[in-house]
């Protein structure tokens, strides 16, 4: 598999631990990680030993279409350990799709997803990842960014299908004048999660926000840990929100502010509660059940409209 | 076509409504007056059957069912619909998505009939609405219901002389001229003169104090004395059974 000219995308798709589709347009350089290490001697500073499988995707000039990749379990009992690495060059702006997904409910799948982010001095990335697994299977993803000075990342996150355990860590060190802004949306149900971010504002007019949603329902518990911190004169917020839908689920929210240079500004905001009743009697009022009514509030607070539609065309695509 | 009969209703354990009785004919425009804080808009919760509105006395009759105890949802399938006054804000869900839903599959709307910014649609329902923008939403809605028997609570709150016009336009064209009954709830009155109401009601303390089949008679009274003067009017003409 080569980066094949003229070609309108870059797509990376692995099933279990096979790589079944790799190709990218000019200004791309798509490879397996371990090829990639291998190969590019430089890059032994962000991965640790030659990896297993997952992908590295360096984006060296500026492209017209959005990057996709979907790392898949198809088959029982795999236990996948992706370490991928992404990196935007000087300036480039660049968007990455990514999914990692069962195909089955019930293929009691392990997934130890590792990814290294670099965003160059002045560059951008949105990056939206999307996770889709069965009742049984077990998922840990951990995503380090490091911007330079001036880059700018907006990354969304969302697990909306239940799973049996989730745990989700990012770590984000920001150079001055970059910024980055997370959402992260999961809904658990009869699931154990935990949602790890920490941002270090390292650089002077850094920013980073946090934005959670969670929702649990069913035996649910979410264990959800941000920390922003700051040795530079930056701005950090995190704003925590959660919907706790049944007895016996459990939402911990622990914001956690660090901060080290008196003329950085640190915030954070949380609120955890039930669906309000104004909003499900008024969309009942419209004739929708108080089943649809529910769904549509839980829908609008994790956003999971953007992500039905960007997923939908992913999966076209 | 609807009914209301001796109906009390309490709100936080608070008695509100006192024997209210009310008939509305099908296509008929009713006006119900009154001060803030008389039961205006606790009747008209109580009759979308919002739960903390409970009904303690009495009962409300649609199409001649029983439909005191009905859920909202039910009630709103059988045709019954709320604009409401202050209406709350659902995050993240686009008023596009919620006229779909409610519309189910066909929709009833024909956009161009409304003086619509079309980047409405794409906005989180109320979010920000500006208060024309809240109440046009509202309209929007209750057309996609397909409704038989609408309350407007307070519709002309909040608007000014155009914007009320272009509203009234639309109710007069797609509710009233389609033989929808309408009960609209004011307590300032700007609309009386745009639906030309069959029937003018007066609501003091919870109770109808006066119901006139001549509209312009108990609003001369109101303009002129205030609603206390409806307290002590001699000439009530109560014509509710």
């Amino acid at each position: 598999m080569k980066n094949v000219k003229n070609a309108k995308s870059a797509n990376y798709l692995q099933i279990n631990h096979e790589i079944r589709k790799m190709l990218a347009e000019e200004g791309v350089i798509l490879k397996s990680s371990s090829e990639a290490y291998e190969e590019l001697e430089w890059i032994h500073e962000y991965l640790e030993q030659k990896p297993e499988e997952g992908y590295f995707v360096w984006v060296k000039k500026q492209i017209g279409y959005p990057i996709s990749t979907c790392i898949a379990i198809s088959s029982p009992k795999i236990y996948q350990k992706p370490r991928n690495l992404i990196i935007v060059e000087n300036g480039i702006k660049a968007e990455i799709y990514s999914i990692c997904n069962a195909v089955k409910l019930t293929l009691y799948g392990k997934h130890e997803g590792r990814t290294t982010v670099i965003l160059k001095e002045n560059s951008s990335l949105k990056i939206k990842h999307f996770h889709k697994w069965g009742p049984e299977d077990n998922v840990l993803s951990s995503t380090e960014f490091i911007l330079e000075k001036g880059a700018t990342l907006s990354s969304s996150y969302k697990c909306l299908s239940p799973l049996k355990k989730l745990r989700v860590e990012s770590k984000t060190l920001l150079d001055s004048n970059s910024s980055a802004n997370f959402e992260t949306a999961v809904l658990a149900k009869n699931e154990d999660a935990e949602l790890f971010d920490s941002l270090f504002l390292n650089g002077d007019k850094s920013s980073g926000i946090v934005k959670l949603r969670m929702v649990s329902q069913e035996n649910s518990k979410i264990l959800s840990h941000s920390k922003v911190a700051a040795t530079g004169a930056g701005r950090g917020h995190i704003d925590c929100m959660g919907l706790l839908l049944s007895d016996g689920s459990i939402i911990n929210s622990v914001p956690e502010l660090l901060n080290q240079n008196k003329n950085a500004v640190l915030t954070h905001e949380a609120s955890i509660g039930r669906i309000s009743e104004d909003e499900l009697n008024y969309l009942r009022s419209r004739g929708l059940t108080e089943d649809e009514s529910t769904n549509m509030i839980i829908t609008g607070f994790l956003g999971e409209t953007i992500t039905y539609v960007q997923h939908s065309k992913l999966t076209k695509s | 076509m609807f009914k209301t009969k001796n109906l009390s209703v309490k709100v936080n354990g608070e008695d509100v409504l006192k024997n209210v009785s009310l008939k509305i004919g099908e296509g008929e425009v009713h006006a119900l007056l009154g001060p803030n804080a008389s039961g205006k808009s606790t009747l008209a919760y109580a009759i979308m059957g919002l739960p903390e509105y409970r009904v303690t006395r009495g009962g409300i009759l649609f199409k001649g069912n029983d439909i005191t105890h009905l859920p909202i949802e039910e009630r709103a399938k059988l045709g019954i619909a709320l604009a409401f006054q202050n209406p709350p804000s659902v995050k993240g869900a686009k008023l596009s998505l919620l006229l779909k839903r409610i519309s189910k599959q066909q929709s009833a709307l024909n956009l161009k009939d409304f003086p619509l910014d079309y980047s409405l649609l794409e906005r989180e329902v109320n979010v920000g609405f500006s208060g024309g923008e809240r109440k046009l939403s509202e309209i929007m809605q209750i057309i996609s219901m397909k409704p038989t028997f609408v309350i407007l609570d307070e519709i002309d709150a909040g608007l000014d002389i155009i914007n009320l016009d272009k509203l009234m336009r639309i109710i007069q064209d797609k509710l009233i001229d389609n033989g929808v009954s309408l009960l609209a709830i004011t307590h300032r009155g700007d609309i009386l003169q745009f639906l030309e109401p069959d029937v003018a009601h007066v609501m003091l303390h919870g109770e109808i104090v006066c119901s006139s089949k001549d509209w312009r008679k108990p609003w001369k009274t109101i303009l002129r004395f205030g609603y206390e003067k409806c307290e002590e009017c001699k000439e009530r003409e109560l014509s509710s059974d």
